[in-house]
């Protein structure tokens, strides 16, 4: 089955302590898979060696049958757009001029960005629906609209793949669900895969066709999120003794205590 | 407006004001030269004057100024801060120290063609920045309090060691060295300028290569990453182009202070924070500041020459204050 990321095996430590221990998963084009697990399972640092960022110790990543340690950092922004949990904006740039950046892949060193550019980036803003804002300083806009922003901005990449790491776990419901709806758009028009890490459990079910459930840097479980997500594995993921319910597609999880 | 047209226009009224700013300068001074008297009927004295006095020290003022200004800006980036500066990090004091130390130990001769006390100077400096950098930062991130404190402690240091050093000197060396570390660009002909220009030309060409990944910096090392940049190799070149650049004009002029502070904040209020502006800007306008400012300082209680420090500090401060008051946009974000 043709796929657009590969990796086998991957392991991972920060200072000698290991955070992932042979991880080994792939994404078919189009797919939206879940990564789910307690804080400090590895999914972050998971996804940051999914988009190139971080190189694995051990094992391989391969993105389009091209290892990712071995390409140019250029060519992977062209194809993976990487969103982190809680993005840094250091100096107040405009919302505009935040999305635009992801467009630098595709502009020179010296070069300013062209009206194509220009183009894509208010069609990325108008996807996500903040048009609106373009012209804001990122820091005066809400949090959920600097999620927004980011998005928008991964999206101006053209991404075949959006990695995203935890992409609601601050926001209000509204945000949240607006965010993850966006997401499953950006899958059925566009064809883009996600990749998305969550604590989000209620609409795993609903958004994601896969899950994949990590445990100290191992993975625990994976596959359809219907079929395997019940309370004996969510009490051992994440360590508290649970009971899940399922209707109508929603996932219920209590805690037992 | 689009960020191509934003830049050309603010590059073009910024040159015009140079070009003015040096027309100005050049025709003011305690001795009296006219534009017509340079060029024609010019006396040997005038001549002198103009050709080894005043056009290498205002080609000077434009070097230092524009140098300290693109460094601040820069630093402002690599760190995150707006408060990164070469004075504030202790990036002068530590360029300064060098200087001195290379000057008194006689080491005040040439290698190929390069001055033993830049190279010094520049030494301190990159010194300097990683050891400020290394201690600033906490988990990946630079921490604004340890940053400061850490610049602060660099300079207290060296003073520290400057002031030993004068202690031992003689009256007149102590004097000279006072009036250097106030900021002086008092140069006389084109020897010193080239041989400046031979580490600023490189160190501000890289910084100005990078202004791009710079932008994408700010939105954290991972992100930034992810965009393509390697962040690693970008901060390397950073230290190195503005340790260069900063180091060989502090050697020359002294620490000059608030350049590299206000000239990338006033550009900032006024042109937004893309560094593919305000990097070429700030040159531009640090140039131009630093030209007025030697302009005062010559002409104020001509014939007394004031230390030009002294010109930038209390006239920079006190147009960065009325802007902060005016302005009541965000700085520190």
């Amino acid at each position: 089955m043709e796929t657009i990321i590969n990796c086998s095996d991957i392991g991972f430590s920060y200072n000698g302590t290991n955070v992932l221990n042979g991880i080994s998963l792939s994404i078919q084009p189009g797919n939206m898979l879940g990564i789910l697990g307690a804080n400090g399972a590895g999914k972050s640092t998971l996804l940051k060696i999914l988009c190139g960022v971080l190189k694995p110790k051990i094992g391989s990543a391969v993105f389009n049958d091209q290892e990712l340690s071995k390409m140019d950092r250029r060519e992977i922004a062209k194809g993976i757009a990487y969103i982190p949990q809680d993005p840094m904006f250091a100096f107040p740039f405009t919302v505009k001029e935040i999305v635009l950046m992801g467009r630098a892949p595709y502009i020179g060193r010296f070069e300013f960005e062209r009206d194509i550019d220009k183009d894509i980036a208010l069609n990325a803003l108008e996807t996500v629906g903040i048009s609106h804002l373009k012209d804001r300083l990122i820091s005066e806009v809400s949090s959920g609209e600097r999620q927004l922003a980011s998005i928008a901005r991964g999206l101006v990449q053209e991404p075949e793949i959006m990695i995203l790491d935890e992409p609601a776990t601050y926001l209000d419901v509204k945000h949240r669900t607006e965010i993850m709806n966006i997401l499953r758009e950006l899958k059925d028009n566009k064809g883009i895969s996600i990749i998305a890490a969550t604590h989000d459990i209620f609409s795993s079910l609903f958004y994601f066709d896969d899950i994949m459930i990590l445990k100290d840097g191992n993975t625990l479980a994976e596959g359809k999120s219907d079929q395997i997500i019940d309370s004996e594995l969510l009490s051992s993921a994440y360590g508290i003794e649970v009971t899940v319910k399922k209707e109508n597609g929603r996932v219920f999880v209590f805690p037992n205590q | 407006m689009s960020s191509n047209r934003k830049f050309a226009i603010s590059i073009t009224i910024l040159f015009i004001l140079w070009i003015i700013t040096v027309f100005i300068a050049l025709f003011s001074g305690t001795y009296n030269i006219g534009p017509l008297d340079a060029i024609s009927n010019a006396d040997e004295l005038s001549k002198t004057i103009f050709l080894e006095i005043r056009i290498p020290r205002i080609l000077m003022a434009t070097i230092a100024g524009g140098t300290l200004a693109i460094a601040g800006a820069a630093l402002q980036a690599l760190f995150r801060n707006p408060l990164a500066s070469p004075f504030t990090l202790g990036i002068s004091g530590g360029a300064s120290l060098g200087a001195l130390l290379a000057i008194r130990s006689g080491l005040a001769v040439g290698i190929l063609g390069f001055s033993m006390v830049s190279i010094s100077a520049f030494v301190f400096s990159i010194l300097t920045m990683l050891f400020v950098y290394s201690i600033s930062k906490v988990g990946g991130v630079v921490a604004t309090g340890r940053l400061l404190l850490a610049g602060v402690v660099a300079n207290f240091l060296y003073a520290a060691v400057v002031m030993f050093i004068q202690f031992f000197s003689s009256f007149t060396e102590s004097l000279q060295t006072m009036r250097w570390i106030m900021g002086s660009l008092d140069v006389v002909g084109f020897d010193t300028v080239w041989k400046t220009l031979i580490f600023v030309i490189p160190g501000c060409a890289i910084l100005l290569s990078l202004t791009k990944e710079m932008n994408l910096f700010g939105l954290g090392d991972d992100v930034a990453a992810s965009l393509g940049v390697n962040v690693r190799r970008m901060e390397k070149k950073i230290y190195f182009a503005t340790s260069l650049a900063a180091g060989a004009v502090i050697a020359v002029t002294g620490p000059i202070g608030f350049v590299g502070l206000i000239i990338p904040h006033i550009l900032r209020m006024l042109l937004g924070v893309d560094n593919r502006i305000i990097l070429p800007s700030s040159f531009l306008l640090g140039a131009i500041f630093l030209t007025a400012a030697d302009t005062l300082s010559r002409t104020v209680i001509s014939p007394v020459e004031i230390p030009v420090g002294i010109i930038t500090a209390s006239i920079g401060g006190i147009f960065f204050l009325w802007l902060l008051i005016k302005t009541k946009k965000e700085i520190i974000v």
